[in-house]
């Protein structure tokens, strides 16, 4: 009887722990992928929350007058895809240099990118760069301040 | 000559800690019990080496002895010489030798202490310390040594992460290192009990100060950190959930699970698998902890290298579970037959469910911080998850928790009577309910910040009831004044006074987190000199940008007039700070602190041309000073709970006598 009880109990605070796991898992759970995998996936991944990590194509960089919208290209050696983007970008990112984007891409093919959240680095990224023959700078040694919290992260990659 | 001895001090002291090892297996085996003592030896031979290799390597930072590695690595002839000391936990090597230093210290401190009691299991207890400390002697000594030298030798350091100059870096390392450490005190005693096959409650009693102490640097390493976070990165929050802090964050909560579900062993001789498998997990994080942090395997800021250090760790850190929990396993028949559960309303059971609350947290949070790695490795597609899962994943369990601060200190053992309830929670939630209609009334009209602090008071009310009840007691019995029966009933009781004033700065923690999470507003623009930002009851107004020049760096600041309701506040001047050895500048946040809110300050970018526009990033943060305050108040707590004092008591509560008896 007793052990019935616990039993009851157990599975309950169980389901209560795997449903809070799923929901915010499904929540929070950000794929990373690079251009060329969007654009090779663009129909399934519309309206999805992502992180792409490339570089911003040079002389493609924009910003308006206001210093908080930013339109540019970001590439990963193959594939070039368009990118908005609202807020206060990191220290380091800049026309050319390499930047990892979240946020989701819009039937029109533009991806809005909104605030990043602090996390795993462009670790990917590089690897797609280095296999198109372009190489991370200062030995792959990542600069990640603040900076990643608040709208672009920049790994520091450079042709 | 500075490496040498330091390198060579460290390749000594490993052989020692095998030694160490060794010895009582010897002692054992021969019946020898010279060689249990060896043991002792052993550990106070280490204590003196590696405090000698740590002095060495400290003296090459002050020194600035460009010829050792790290030293060039981690200074300037530029950095001043405190900096130079705290280059010690700059980087991973030094911050190994530093664990191992501190690891020894306790060794050292526990060897000391204890030379005249617990004759049996003390030879194991060192053998435990000495197992760890081989542990990291090795991998200091072979693979990843501070005090290798470079040739030819740099004119300059490189210096360190600028980030890491701020006087709260000094004390967050250490103090972390510090709880970790801590922790492996009650591990090796729990060890040693099930080697000497005395799994009864002596090795609680032993080490319930040690527990105390390590649990409260942890805390406290915990809360500088996300302070460092705060006030240093400059990103606006405490806590980003990054995988670090959660290696800092996951041993809290075994930790926290153990000190509480201790008494019920203590009390009711219950939980006795339970408990010996929390502390093995709780020593098993930390050092998880350090494989996640110094491995690389997951980069963060706080991620400095990629080495074999990782793969060591893991090795090590399955070799532990491995053995411990086999350990447990083989004494299982030891450990059968504890009391049940009397009933589902108890203190016991409040107690329990604090564990299963705990260690759910902790499974969450493992789970979140270890599922990139997990996912990538088996579908190849990096994922990663943020922040919000942790929250809305672990919120419900805190808060739950924090229910549970109200109920487990008051309600009875065994079988709480509805007199018992009633007497004990229905003036407090009768208060809390009243607060909570007040709140709702004028403030706060979303759900979960009105459970939230709704909780945080239920918990209040019933610690300040409790004790007012206990104090009128007094005055009654004793005729004593409010103030001298406080000190009377927390003289008589430490632990139960200490415990509750730690609830109340925990409760003090939660309602500035709830506060800060629920209502903080963000706004960002880019302002022309004399432009005005309006957030929330805030104006901010742009008065100019100034450049200047640091011995370190070269600064440039954004003064912003800020005013609130119409009554100006001052000047506040955030500043972007560029170091010569670095590619971008480090932004230097500032804010302003009040009980109610604090405003925080970004300065993100100039325009370099004509200086006159800056843009800046405003948040405006409720109740985040409570946060600092409660850390304070849990300082305090753990000082009421573990203050030596001599009383009659004592002797009750220091019994072990068991351990003692022989040899």
């Amino acid at each position: 009887m007793r052990s019935r009880r616990f039993l009851i109990g157990g599975a309950i605070i169980a389901a209560a722990l795997v449903y809070l796991i799923y929901g915010g898992m499904r929540q929070a759970m950000v794929y990373f992928v690079t251009p060329s995998e969007l654009k090779a996936q663009e129909s399934g991944s519309a309206g999805k929350f992502l992180r792409v990590g490339g570089m911003v194509v040079k002389g493609s960089l924009h910003r308006n007058a206001d210093g908080l919208t930013y339109r540019f290209q970001l590439t990963d050696g193959s594939a070039v895809i368009p990118v908005y983007f609202h807020g206060v970008p990191p220290d380091l990112f800049a026309d050319g240099k390499g930047a990892v984007v979240e946020g989701k891409i819009g039937p029109d093919g533009l991806f809005i990118a909104s605030t990043t959240r602090r996390g795993v680095q462009p670790r990917r990224a590089r690897q797609a760069l280095l296999a198109q023959g372009l190489r991370p700078r200062g030995g792959g040694k990542e600069v990640v301040t603040h900076s990643t919290m608040l709208g672009v992260t920049a790994g520091g990659i450079e042709p | 000559m500075t490496a040498a001895v330091g390198h060579a001090a460290v390749l000594v002291g490993f052989v020692l800690a095998l030694w160490g090892i060794a010895a009582p297996l010897i002692a054992e085996r021969t019946g020898n019990r010279i060689f249990f003592s060896a043991a002792r030896g052993a550990i106070l031979g280490q204590f003196v080496l590696v405090t000698v290799a740590a002095a060495a390597l400290i003296y090459g930072l002050v020194t600035t002895d460009f010829s050792i590695q790290y030293v060039a690595m981690n200074t300037t002839r530029a950095t001043p010489v405190y900096y130079r000391v705290t280059g010690l936990w700059g980087a991973l090597e030094g911050s190994l030798l530093l664990w191992e230093w501190i690891l020894i210290i306790f060794s050292g401190l526990v060897a000391y202490i204890y030379r005249d009691r617990h004759r049996e299991a003390m030879p194991w207890v060192l053998m435990i310390f000495s197992i760890v400390s081989a542990f990291f002697l090795g991998v200091i000594a072979f693979a990843s040594n501070p005090f290798a030298s470079v040739f030819p030798v740099p004119l300059d350091g490189r210096g360190l992460n600028p980030l890491l100059e701020d006087a709260n870096m000094m004390s967050h390392p250490p103090l972390l290192y510090t709880g970790f450490v801590g922790l492996t005190v009650p591990y090796a005693f729990a060890m040693a009990a099930l080697i000497v096959g005395k799994v009864d409650e002596a090795w609680i009693v032993t080490t319930r100060r040690w527990t105390i102490t390590a649990w409260f640097f942890l805390t406290m390493g915990n809360l500088v950190g996300a302070w460092w976070s705060y006030h240093v990165l400059g990103w606006g929050g405490y806590w980003a959930w990054d995988p670090v802090e959660n290696a800092a964050f996951m041993p809290w909560l075994p930790a926290t699970a153990f000190l509480h579900s201790v008494q019920v062993q203590e009390r009711r001789r219950m939980l006795k698998v339970w408990n010996l498998s929390l502390i093995i997990v709780a020593f098993s994080l930390t050092i998880f902890g350090t494989f996640l942090t110094r491995s690389g395997v997951l980069s963060s800021i706080h991620a400095f290298s990629n080495g074999p250090v990782g793969t060591i760790f893991l090795v090590f850190l399955g070799a532990i579970l491995l053995a411990s929990f086999g350990l447990l396993a083989y004494r299982a028949d030891l450990l059968k037959g504890q009391p049940e559960l009397d009933s589902m309303v108890s203190r016991e059971s409040a107690f329990m469910l604090n564990n299963v609350l705990l260690v759910s947290a902790l499974f969450t949070i493992f789970l979140g911080t270890i599922f990139p790695l997990i996912a990538e490795a088996v579908t190849g597609a990096p994922v990663s998850v943020g922040a919000p899962y942790f929250n809305s994943a672990t919120v419900p369990l805190f808060l739950a928790l924090v229910f549970l601060m109200a109920v487990g200190p008051m309600i009875a053992w065994r079988r709480a009577s509805w007199d018992n309830l009633r007497r004990n929670f229905l003036w407090p939630a009768a208060a809390s309910l009243a607060i909570a209609l007040m709140l709702f009334i004028f403030w706060v009209r979303d759900f979960m910040p009105l459970l939230g602090f709704t909780l945080c008071a239920f918990v209040a009310a019933s610690i300040l009831f409790d004790t007012a009840l206990a104090v009128r007691a007094r005055r009654r019995i004793a005729g004593e004044g409010i103030f001298r029966a406080l000190v009377t009933l927390a003289r008589r009781n430490q632990r139960r006074y200490g415990g509750l004033v730690v609830h109340l700065g925990i409760v003090l923690i939660a309602l500035g987190i709830a506060g800060s999470m629920s209502y903080s507003i963000e706004r960002q623009a880019t302002l022309g000199r004399g432009e005005t930002l309006a957030v929330g009851n805030y104006r901010i107004r742009f008065e100019g940008l100034r450049a200047i020049e640091q011995p370190t760096h070269y600064r440039v600041e954004g003064s912003f007039e800020v005013a609130r309701g119409g009554r100006s506040l001052g000047v506040l001047s955030p500043a972007l700070k560029f170091f010569p050895n670095q590619q971008s500048p480090v932004g230097r946040a500032v804010h302003r602190s009040t009980f109610s809110e604090d405003i925080y300050l970004i300065l993100s970018g100039f325009s370099e041309l004509d200086k006159n526009r800056a843009t800046l990033k405003v948040l405006v943060r409720p109740l985040v000073v409570w946060i600092w305050l409660g850390g304070a108040v849990i300082a305090l707590g753990t000082l009421v709970a573990i203050w030596p004092m001599k009383r009659q008591t004592a002797a009750v509560e220091e019994p072990a006598p068991e351990l003692e008896a022989v040899g």
